[in-house]
């Protein structure tokens, strides 16, 4: 099955879902209008053979990585003179188009078609939630919590939404750009 | 015996007891705790705690170079490095619109395959200690030193090697190099006869695994098992067939796929796979194309363009996928591993439950996970 083909199958049934504006290259990127429609569309691909939630993952476009969130500098060079800036210090590209949203992403796999589907979300960042999969994929569960850990989406339905990577008393976010890391015990 | 002492005998009470598995225990390869919920030898409830050792990689790729992030994927699956290089190098050059020439290609395909023995061979050993046989660890680890000693040969290293990088290889093999990894090989194939006398058709060993830890091909698809845990369910997925990359469509190998899903099918399928990696090693030293080994075009530093990319391999453990946002700067905008030990893992919660306290460790060892690649 072809890109166009998976795209025209799939915009019969969500004629509201549209291919996104910036692909994942060489893969069949499709854009949600909402989060209601996310539910829908993952049944509909898991009845179709997209059995496998391969990946479940979220990206915060609100600009470059705060330099404030890394514990000894981004880059720690010992050949670099004291004082001297660190080699790679995040700075903002220009004519990028960064955003306040937290742009979420599935990536949904028919082993029998050798097909891959990529469904992207954007959410506000402020309050980010959208459908839990768990119930549908059970690869949601781990997945889910890993982006609830590290990015602060909430999957509403999600059955044990709990941080799953970083230590208890760690406060925030990290994955989110505008993390400050809070000095611990663990630092010096 | 009349009503009254019946009465005095209390009845038996059976409390559920908490009980830790790890972190710190050698059956779990690494810093994984297990709560367990016990009801005599049965468990109800099973929660895996990981997280031990997460050092943020994705987050410290974010103020890196991308020369810088290759070393960054040496240090999660640190048991088979070679394949986590080449999928963040897949995905960058992807970005970059490089490709990497033909022999970089071969070596690439070379390395991932000897890697994958070694990997393999760990898991072999360690597996017969988690089931009672300590024999087997000597044998593998024997040959897995030989790897070993190839790869610090090739590269220096003998665990994280950073030798697969942007745009091809980090050095050309030297010429005695590829005489002796032919010499491996033909050292390898018995030895591989031998592994399955001594473990796999070994009858306490057999009693041990089959039927224990049962999959079904639609649990493991659902609970996004990839390699060898979910071709032991009979599932046939194979990156390396399904989305071929580094010319693996040119070569002439098997995929090994179990039957039931059980501790044994899984064990199996990997120890099948050893032959097909040898296989595949004897294919690129008979045809290894002449010519460079990095692509031209790679700057010191690269600002790949704005875009999103994606690639896959197939890492030893299993699907092993790297997701890349490039704002056009200098350092990955974001890095997103989808490290195939994490998702393998999960299923442990469901699978454990119900089953005795002895078959934990074998379920644990079949699944075959490596912490540093679980937590990230």
């Amino acid at each position: 099955m072809t890109q166009d083909e998976l795209f025209a199958a799939l915009s019969a049934e969500f004629p509201a879902v549209a291919r996104a504006e910036v692909p994942v290259k060489d893969h069949l990127t499709v854009r949600l209008p909402g989060p209601d429609v996310l539910l829908p569309l993952a049944s509909w691909l898991k009845r179709r053979g997209f059995g496998l939630l391969d990946m479940l993952t979220a990206t915060d476009f609100s600009g470059p990585t705060d330099m404030k969130g890394f514990v000894g500098g981004g880059n720690f060079n010992v050949f670099l003179p004291d004082g001297a800036a660190p080699q790679v210090a995040p700075v903002a590209a220009p004519g990028y188009r960064y955003r306040p949203v937290l742009d979420l992403l599935w990536s949904f796999v028919s082993i029998a078609d050798k097909a891959r589907v990529i469904v992207r979300l954007e959410v506000p960042r402020e309050n980010a939630s959208a459908p839990s999969l768990s119930g549908l994929f059970k690869a949601a569960d781990w997945q889910e919590r890993e982006t609830f850990d590290l990015l602060g989406v909430r999957y509403e339905g999600h059955p044990n939404l709990t941080k799953i990577l970083t230590p208890d008393f760690l406060q925030g976010h990290p994955l989110r750009k505008d993390y400050v890391h809070v000095k611990d015990r663990f630092d010096d | 015996m009349t009503d009254a002492s019946a009465a005095a005998v209390p009845a038996l009470k059976s409390d559920q007891l908490f009980i830790n598995l790890g972190p710190q225990h050698p059956s779990t390869h690494g810093v994984l705790r297990v709560g367990l919920t016990i009801e005599g030898e049965v468990i109800v409830k099973a929660v895996p705690d990981i997280g031990y050792l997460h050092r943020g990689s994705e987050k410290l790729a974010e103020a890196r170079n991308y020369h810088h992030c290759v070393v960054l994927t040496d240090r999660w699956d640190y048991v088979s490095a070679m394949p986590n290089n080449l999928a963040f190098c897949l995905a960058a050059e992807r970005l970059m619109g490089v490709k990497a020439p033909p022999r970089a290609d071969a070596l690439r395909v070379l390395m991932c395959e000897l890697n994958r023995i070694a990997s393999h061979l760990l898991f072999f050993g360690t597996y017969g200690i988690d089931t009672g046989a300590f024999t087997p660890f000597l044998y593998a680890f024997r040959e897995r030193e030989m790897v070993l000693d190839l790869f610090e040969m090739l590269c220096g290293a003998r665990l994280t090697y950073n030798y697969i990088r942007l745009g091809g290889v980090m050095l050309d093999v030297p010429p005695e190099w590829l005489k002796r990894a032919a010499e491996f090989v033909e050292y390898l194939k018995p030895r591989l006869d031998e592994y399955d006398s001594l473990l796999s058709y070994n009858p306490i060993f057999m009693a041990r695994t089959q039927g224990v830890g049962l999959v079904s091909a639609e649990e493991a698809v659902a609970w996004g098992l990839t390699g060898p845990n979910l071709r032991g369910s009979g599932v046939d997925y194979d990156v390396r067939r399904h989305d071929p990359y580094c010319g693996y469509e040119a070569y002439d190998f098997e995929v090994p796929l179990g039957e039931k899903g059980s501790c044994w099918d899984r064990y199996m399928c990997r120890v099948r796979e050893m032959r097909q990696s040898a296989r595949l090693v004897e294919q690129v030293l008979a045809k290894l194309p002449d010519g460079p080994f990095m692509a031209t075009g790679v700057a010191k530093i690269p600002k790949p363009p704005a875009g999103e990319s994606y690639a896959h391999v197939e890492a030893s453990r299993g699907d092993l996928g790297i997701y890349l946002v490039s704002d056009g700067g200098m350092s990955p905008f974001r890095l997103h591993a989808r490290a195939p030990s994490f998702m393998n893992l999960s299923i442990l919660q469901e699978k454990l439950v119900g089953m005795k306290i002895a078959d934990v460790i074998a379920m644990l060892g079949s699944i075959d996970i490596v912490l540093g690649e679980v937590d990230r």
